[in-house]
């Protein structure tokens, strides 16, 4: 119960630090911290395998490419959130979301963990049961995804469009 | 509303905001897209396990296999863009209105 609090309370910050318009790189890090977060409640209810797969496709996959990107699109001098235009969006979204938590939140106990029971014992099943139910449908999936490698590769193509810039 | 359900919803509407409202960078609201995927996705991880309904589980997988498709789309467009404008800010590409 107490992890919960704390890791949707750092969730929201970490949410926060991404929408403040940080440099990308500083956002970058904030959904880091976010992603890992994120695995950490969904533990917290039971569902390892998910947060599993969570962990590895945003900080092993997404957040390299982001890195890379953010190399790419570098400039000179970043602003974190100590700057006075980041900051105030911090501040502003800060208060915002604690004075709606007081107006609507009334209620702790309704979402409670699973205790000792993880997604892969649940219902003497689990993950073959999340495969086959959606087995189809993530082959799907996986087409969509070779298709969307192929469009990637039509935008970046071509030696005529780029220039040489100094980074 | 419960505290979780608050959690959730608020970190959407904060990308949300995030997204809409002034952004320099290209890549900023790549980033705020993928905060808003995010929170989808543990949304309906927690939806499918607290309704015990374990048969619809693999929503949350595809959400996330078509995320993946959209974050590298939109860094494929980062790229194509900053080859062929120099930067990825958003107000260079406002101006040349491209």
């Amino acid at each position: 119960m107490v992890m919960m609090v704390v890791f949707s309370v750092m969730f929201l910050i970490s949410l926060i630090a991404v929408a403040s318009n940080p440099s990308p790189y500083f956002a970058a890090l904030g959904l880091m911290i976010g992603a890992g977060v994120g695995c950490g409640m969904l533990t917290q209810f039971g569902m390892t395998f998910l947060s599993m797969i969570l962990f590895l496709i945003y900080l092993g996959g997404m957040l390299v490419v982001f890195a890379y990107s953010a190399a790419l699109a570098a400039e000179p001098y970043p602003s974190a959130w100590g700057s006075l235009e980041v900051f105030s969006y911090v501040v502003g979204s800060l208060m915002l979301v604690v004075v709606m938590w007081m107006l609507l939140v009334n209620d702790f106990g309704a979402f409670d963990e699973i205790e000792g029971c993880v997604m892969s014992v649940r219902r003497y099943v689990g993950v073959s049961e999340m495969y086959n139910a959606g087995g189809y449908m993530l082959l799907v999936a996986g087409w969509v995804l070779l298709v969307a490698l192929l469009v990637v590769l039509e935008l970046t193509r071509g030696f005529g469009r780029g220039c040489l810039r100094a980074v | 509303m419960t505290h979780i359900l608050f959690t959730i919803s608020t970190a959407f509407m904060l990308g949300l905001t995030g997204l809409t409202f002034h952004r320099t960078h290209l890549l900023s609201a790549l980033l705020c897209l993928e905060g808003m995927m995010l929170s989808l996705f543990i949304a309906l991880a927690m939806w499918s396990t607290q309704n015990d309904m374990m048969i619809f589980s693999s929503s949350p997988l595809l959400l996330l296999a078509l995320s993946a498709c959209e974050a590298g789309l939109g860094l494929s467009l980062l790229v194509a863009t900053s080859r062929t404008h120099g930067s990825d800010h958003l107000q260079n590409l406002n101006l040349l209105q491209c």
